[in-house]
């Protein structure tokens, strides 16, 4: 079989026992790689008594059969473990070379479970995993541990995912990075390593990636490589490559579905001096990439405003919405400085910006005092947000509360901050709007890990692609389809796209080939899968389409047995009755529970509880849960 | 027989790191994936954004066929040759070549470097950056010198131009 490294490695951090098992052709055939692996893994060994920041917790770190293959940007990795954050489902995965040099090491995943009395790293050297000492590690950042482990190791190609203070600290939405400008970001992934004393992995591994038909696969890559460069290359060069993701800003804010001030309107008028011409024209010097990518949206800049000077990694239109226009800061060289402090603690940027909006949104109500926050939390005040972020990543005064993240945070403050807290399931919304583009708002709803743009996320009418429309969905649907403000059909499109994103996060490939622009569907991916493995049951696209399916239900499935059921998908007040007050969807509000009827009809859930129904459960070979949760 | 009248050309300045040329090379030869047996290798300074492509430059000169003992590694037009039938694998070459441009395979245990793909590189065939091309030997500088003159067009205007 190609694809497959074949071995799973398990590490006991408690007892300091490393075991590696077969990884199982049931496993394969059923959940593919990646995000079902992780799906899999976690139900069976975790459950709803579980502490997400408790030794029995199990941290999954996997790869898919892409990885380390040259199919277009497959070189992520899937991590996964019980949310710290939310309390519930928690992934997220990352970019950078670390999946890759996994694989090369010979391993398709990681389970690490149980918890260290004393800092440690595990170190995966020529596939030989062992648990180092890391006393001397504990307290560094992230860039000062990556390089004190490659200093340690003697090897500068060593790959290494590593915990800030962020991290150590347990703080809730601590991050991993991987090889400096990728990290594994939302739910809190850095504080599950932290409560487990497990400071790094570091990585370098000098195996092959086989690939079962050679000869085929050479030429699904020319046909790839040729819808990447060719098909959708000016959407790639002009957009990705030239500008990255920070072009997202200027064209969102156009929609209308741009946060502002703490998710208040969807379009700023200063949106320009944040946004990608901006900072292409001022501030970037480099271009660079992820392993095997041909968007290479990655950038660096140079910032010159003095106290906030620096080389520095460019930050995304995420960082750049949250910790910029959710905060009404227009200072670019602010929102990269901010943006490098967060890397380097191992913070998310989007829960830590949105955490402060909700402060600054508190200030502004009066809610929260100068005496209560120990800074001015005026709109913009970007010196008191710098200051915010040493705090958090220190868990220090008022940082200390923020670092529980805006849903905490809001129950600890109480006196009606809670309704400024812009949260779904306990996680901060990304940089969408449901008022301007209604499906993004079933996307924040129903997403599993809480409000994402990353695990439904439909950019069909985000630029109008009215011929992809057509060709998946059907020509009667396109009007609606395409229409941000309409809510018709929009929960089949969010059904069909989260099976599609679920298939991507497994193979793993990045969201840019599968999101936005629409590059590879279903077909393609189950060819590029079949081909790479060579698993006869991987030929059928119908097949594959239902083992996505599988790992969706599977993960609604984890929350359903924590207790989360229909009332749980639903956005903050704001989003359902605040009219949007400015820009193009002016006047507009979310009109989520159309779509959500829509969803769960298409996705097989009942409608009342929302919970998976029997006959879903059991067409998916789930039998076993059926009639276990009412 | 590479085609004589070929050169591979870098420009680290656009190599963005991706690490398709090792993945496109070590697929060539080896049917599988496996940067350690690629021929080219991308070193970097990741926190400055610093990636530097590295293969054989096929020296006119080359201090790895001074080296060799067996007249294995030879000079071709154009390019440096390896004979594997007349290679004893002393792995001298290595030791001459200022570049680090030979290493060895670690499944073969040979000595291994760049063969221009037979006169198709795949590390240029799939460089998506633009940091690596295959171009005549007469075209050899030719892009720095456009790229150069490109930048300095918008710095000269007509009236300067007059005389020095």
């Amino acid at each position: 079989m190609g694809g497959y490294m074949g071995r799973i490695l398990r590490v006991d951090l408690s007892s300091g026992k490393i075991v590696d098992v077969e990884t199982s052709k049931d496993l394969i055939s059923k959940y593919i790689g990646g995000l079902g692996f992780v799906v899999r893994i976690l139900w069976d060994e975790i459950d709803e008594r579980t502490d997400p920041l408790g030794p029995e917790n199990r941290l999954v770190i996997a790869t898919g059969p892409l990885t380390g293959t040259m199919f277009p940007a497959a070189g992520r990795y899937q991590m996964g473990a019980k949310s710290p954050l939310t309390g519930v489902w928690g992934q997220s995965n990352s970019g950078g070379f670390f999946g890759p040099e996994l694989k090369f090491s010979g391993y398709d995943a990681i389970i690490i479970q149980g918890r260290s009395e004393r800092p440690v790293y595990l170190c995966i050297y020529d596939g030989k995993p062992e648990i180092k000492k890391a006393d001397h590690l504990w307290g560094k950042n992230t860039y000062e541990t990556a390089d004190m482990i490659r200093e340690e190791l003697d090897d500068r190609e060593v790959k290494i995912a590593a915990i800030g203070q962020a991290g150590e600290n347990l703080v809730k939405f601590a991050n991993v990075m991987t090889g400096f400008h990728n990290f594994a970001g939302r739910t809190g992934m850095g504080a599950v390593m932290g409560s487990k004393k497990l400071k790094a992995i570091a990585v370098r591994g000098f195996n092959s990636v086989n690939v079962a038909d050679p000869e085929k696969f050479e030429r699904v890559l020319e046909k790839a490589y040729d819808l990447v460069l060719n098909k959708w290359g000016k959407a790639y060069r002009e957009s990705l490559t030239t500008y990255g993701t920070p072009n997202l800003v200027d064209a969102i804010n156009d929609m209308g579905r741009m946060p502002v001030k703490n998710h208040w309107t969807g379009y700023w008028d200063k949106a320009e001096k944040i946004g990608g011409y901006t900072i292409r024209r001022l501030y970037r010097v480099k271009q660079g990439s992820c392993f095997g990518c041909l968007a290479q949206c990655k950038y660096f800049v140079k910032t010159k405003q003095e106290g906030l000077s620096g080389l520095f990694k460019g930050p995304e239109y995420e960082a750049i919405v949250s910790l910029g226009s959710c905060l009404l800061i227009d200072n670019f060289d602010a929102v990269a400085y901010a943006n490098n402090l967060a890397d380097l603690y191992g913070m998310d940027s989007i829960s830590l910006g949105m955490t402060i909006a909700w402060a600054m949104e508190c200030y502004e109500k009066g809610i929260i005092t100068k005496e209560d926050a120990g800074v001015d939390l005026s709109w913009g005040n970007y010196e008191a947000v710098i200051q915010l972020i040493h705090d958090i990543a220190f868990r220090r005064g008022f940082g200390n509360i923020l670092a529980e993240g805006s849903y905490r945070a809001s129950r600890i403050i109480g006196r009606g901050s809670e309704k400024y807290a812009m949260h779904v399931k306990g996680l901060e919304i990304s940089a969408q709007d449901g008022r301007a583009q209604q499906s993004s708002g079933l996307t924040h709803a129903t997403a599993a890990r809480g409000a994402d743009h990353l695990t439904s996320l439909s950019c069909l009418e985000e630029r109008g692609y009215a011929n992809v429309a057509a060709e998946r969905y059907g020509e009667d649907k396109v009007k609606d389809l395409v229409d941000p403000l309409s809510t018709k059909y929009k929960g089949m499109l969010v059904k069909d796209l989260e099976d599609l994103y679920a298939l991507g996060n497994s193979l793993i490939i990045c969201w840019y080939e599968v999101g936005w622009p629409p590059v590879f569907y279903f077909d393609e991916m189950a060819e590029a899968l079949h081909v790479v493995t060579g698993v006869d049951l991987f030929s059928s696209v119908s097949y594959v389409r239902e083992a996505a399916e599988r790992i969706v239900i599977l993960r609604r499935m984890f929350n359903i047995r924590e207790g989360l059921r229909r009332k749980d998908d639903t956005l903050p007040e704001r989003f359902l009755r605040e009219p949007m007050p400015s820009g193009p969807a002016k006047g507009h509000v979310c009109r989520l529970d159309e779509m959500l009827d829509e969803y769960y009809e298409h996705r097989g859930i009942d409608k009342t509880t929302g919970i998976p129904k029997d006959e879903t459960l059991i067409r998916l070979g789930l039998g076993d849960l059926a009639g276990r949760y009412r | 027989m590479t085609n004589a009248f070929g050169i591979l050309v870098f420009n680290p300045g656009n190599c963005t790191g991706c690490r398709i040329c090792e993945m496109a090379c070590s697929f060539f030869h080896y049917r599988e994936y496996n940067p350690s047996r690629s021929r080219i290798r991308v070193l970097k300074i990741e926190k400055e954004g610093i990636y530097i492509p590295m293969t054989c430059l096929h020296c006119g000169n080359p201090p790895c066929v001074d080296a060799c003992p067996t007249g294995a590694m030879y000079r071709a037009d154009g390019s440096v040759e390896l004979d594997t039938k007349k290679c004893i694998n002393c792995r001298m070459c290595m030791l001459a070549c200022p570049f680090g441009a030979i290493s060895v395979d670690r499944v073969t245990m040979n000595v291994i470097k760049c063969d221009l793909c037979k006169g198709d590189p795949q590390c240029a065939k799939y460089c998506p950056a633009g940091a690596i091309k295959y171009v005549r030997v007469e075209r050899a500088g030719e892009m720095r010198r456009r790229s150069y003159a490109d930048r300095t067009a918008g710095a000269i205007s007509l009236s300067q131009s007059k005389g020095w």
